[in-house]
């Protein structure tokens, strides 16, 4: 992970900083905030800015239609979520959604790279092929799923009707439509977490697998033995940024269900989208998108300190 | 070589072979698919059993979706804001990456640590208010408001900050006593050494923009204004979704600059989206 990258770069920096400064360097100090200016400004005025906004609002009664915010209600709006059956069910959806989503993505994106792992012929093909969900853009991915899927000429239903199932409304009735925007962001994320595994186990040197050969170990057994363990930081690093991307899925559900049937898609970002924009309650919406980013904010916490007691156990 | 050791030899071969070829029509069949149907007639993508070829190739679909909606002028529109928040991206990236990692001035790392703690603040969180104030300053329905917000990069100014650490200093030491300036030595000499760097994170950010959907979505409300994505996701629910000839010639034209840059920049992209995480 970034480790490597962060440390010896800010230890270089504090070092340089214990030097004394040349004139000319202090006259370029000045150009140094210029340099860091667009960035900086632009951030703190589209990023920062409505941040404290968000923390702000979700104490009020805000409207953003109107723009009015006329009284502090207290934690009245997180107080409403928590007994709002909506909100509890955009919960629960995306909880069900990170659960599955988030291993199954890395267990197959791991297969992949594992199968991918030793040159042979075809393997940058298989690999790039595997890998382009991921960057085509969602909206016109999730529309080729909506025709895969559909009972009207999918592909899908005609190769259950093929062995005799009954067309299935995957995208309109319960528990389909979750399991269809499940399946679709697994299919969307597995190249991803393919491509930065391969990188993985491109790092363990060869000779581990060769000694553990010639102990007598199978492929199997060298892949659950040696590399399965050795790239724990880069399954911890995926599963970080994978939840953390998973809290924030809105793309694939308004394309593929709009968040029906009956709610039974909607994730809470669709539910911070439909109270600020559809219902105009912005203080439910400030308050859920608190609770979203204190979701992320507190499972990168957790993941990275479970990660580090391991790393310092296998030193140990 | 007996018979059975040879098949045991090639056994596994065949077995891994056999999982991706499975894995390639898994991730790469739903492309196949869209690309066969959007030159068929929009009934013969509803039939039943469904046809793998078009019976006759058609570009109706194509000719069609140029005329129930302004399509080109959607591409236009991405177009636009994709080129310039990607450029925007890369030169206030480079700045920054650049002073963070070569010049001294007070506060420099305190605010570097200030930008990387907002990389964990998704765009996604702060939304409501955004799109409020973007409302007061005007700049819903406009070009400024789909790409300003879109400039800054916290990634991009961390990967370019990494890349002129790992940088040797003599070069750019030579030109500061042959007299050249802040601005000199950047633009003349730091920024075409760092082309490389500057060649994968364009290709990143080309993708990110225009691949964006959500925020595109909550600033433009007006056709006028609209991307591919928007235009795109704004067309299947005034079709009901039935029409699948239209709506996946539409998914091949959003997909396809971006197939285009992989398939040209493979490499690049692939070193930039695992090396900048690393």
């Amino acid at each position: 992970m970034s480790e490597e990258a962060v440390l010896p770069a800010s230890r270089r920096m504090g070092r340089r900083a214990a030097a004394p400064m040349t004139v000319s360097q202090r006259r370029e100090g000045s150009a140094g905030y210029l340099l860091i200016a667009p960035t900086t400004v632009l951030l703190v005025l589209f990023y920062l800015y409505p941040l404290a906004q968000t923390v702000y609002y979700s104490f009020t009664n805000w409207n953003p239609a109107t723009g009015r915010s006329d009284a502090l209600v207290g934690l009245s709006n997180y107080t409403h979520l928590v007994r709002d059956p909506e909100f509890l069910r955009a919960s629960a959806n995306t909880a069900i959604y990170v659960a599955v989503v988030v291993p199954c993505t890395l267990a197959v994106g791991l297969f992949f790279a594992a199968l991918l792992a030793t040159p042979f012929r075809g393997r940058a093909v298989y690999r790039a092929l595997i890998f382009v969900p991921h960057i085509a853009p969602t909206v016109g991915t999730a529309l080729v799923f909506s025709y895969l899927l559909s009972p009207l000429g999918g592909v899908v239903n005609y190769a259950l009707s093929a062995v005799g199932v009954a067309p299935i409304g995957f995208l309109t009735t319960q528990p389909w439509a979750l399991v269809s925007v499940i399946v679709f962001s697994i299919w969307q994320g597995v190249g991803y977490s393919m491509i930065i595994y391969s990188a993985a186990l491109a790092n363990i040197p060869p000779s581990y697998h060769e000694a553990a050969r010639l102990d007598g170990a199978g492929p199997v057994r060298r892949f659950f033995s040696i590399s399965f363990p050795l790239v724990a930081p880069t399954t911890g690093f995926l599963a970080i940024t994978g939840v953390i991307s998973s809290l924030q899925v809105f793309t694939q559900v308004y394309v593929l269900t709009g968040g029906g049937p009956l709610h039974s898609t909607q994730t809470l970002l669709y539910y911070v989208y439909e109270q600020g924009f559809v219902y105009f309650r912005g203080g439910s919406a400030s308050a859920a998108a608190v609770l979203l980013l204190l979701c992320g904010i507190v499972v990168s916490v957790l993941q990275l300190r479970v990660l580090a007691r391991r790393n310092t156990a296998e030193l140990g | 070589m007996s018979r059975p050791l040879r098949l045991r030899r090639l056994a596994p071969h065949a077995a891994r072979h056999a999982i991706l070829l499975v894995g390639v029509v898994i991730f790469f069949g739903p492309f196949l698919w869209m690309l066969l149907t959007s030159f068929k007639s929009s009934s013969e993508a509803l039939s039943f059993p469904p046809t793998f070829l078009p019976h006759a190739w058609r570009f109706d679909s194509y000719r069609r979706i140029f005329t129930v909606a302004p399509f080109g002028l959607y591409y236009l529109n991405s177009t636009i804001v994709t080129v310039l928040a990607t450029f925007g991206q890369i030169v206030t990236s480079l700045a920054a990456g650049y002073a963070f990692a070569r010049m001294r001035f007070r506060g420099r790392t305190v605010i570097f640590v200030v930008l990387l703690a907002a990389l964990m603040v998704p765009f996604e969180v702060v939304f409501t208010p955004l799109v409020t104030l973007l409302s007061q300053l005007g700049w819903l329905n406009s070009y400024q408001g789909l790409i300003i917000p879109n400039v800054p990069s916290i990634l991009g100014a961390f990967l370019f900050r990494q890349f002129f650490l790992s940088f040797p200093t003599e070069i750019e030491d030579a030109s500061r006593i042959d007299g050249a300036g802040v601005w000199r030595r950047l633009w003349s000499v730091m920024a075409p050494m760092a082309r490389p760097m500057i060649g994968s994170f364009a290709i990143l950010s080309f993708v990110y923009n225009w691949n964006n959907f959500f925020f595109q979505f909550l600033v433009t409300t007006k056709s006028r204004y609209y991307t591919v994505q928007v235009g795109l996701a704004q067309l299947q629910g005034e079709n009901n979704t039935t029409d699948f000839g239209l709506l996946m010639a539409g998914s091949t034209l959003a997909i396809i600059p971006v197939m285009i840059v992989f398939l040209v920049f493979q490499r690049q992209l692939v070193s930039a989206m695992s090396g900048g995480l690393r």
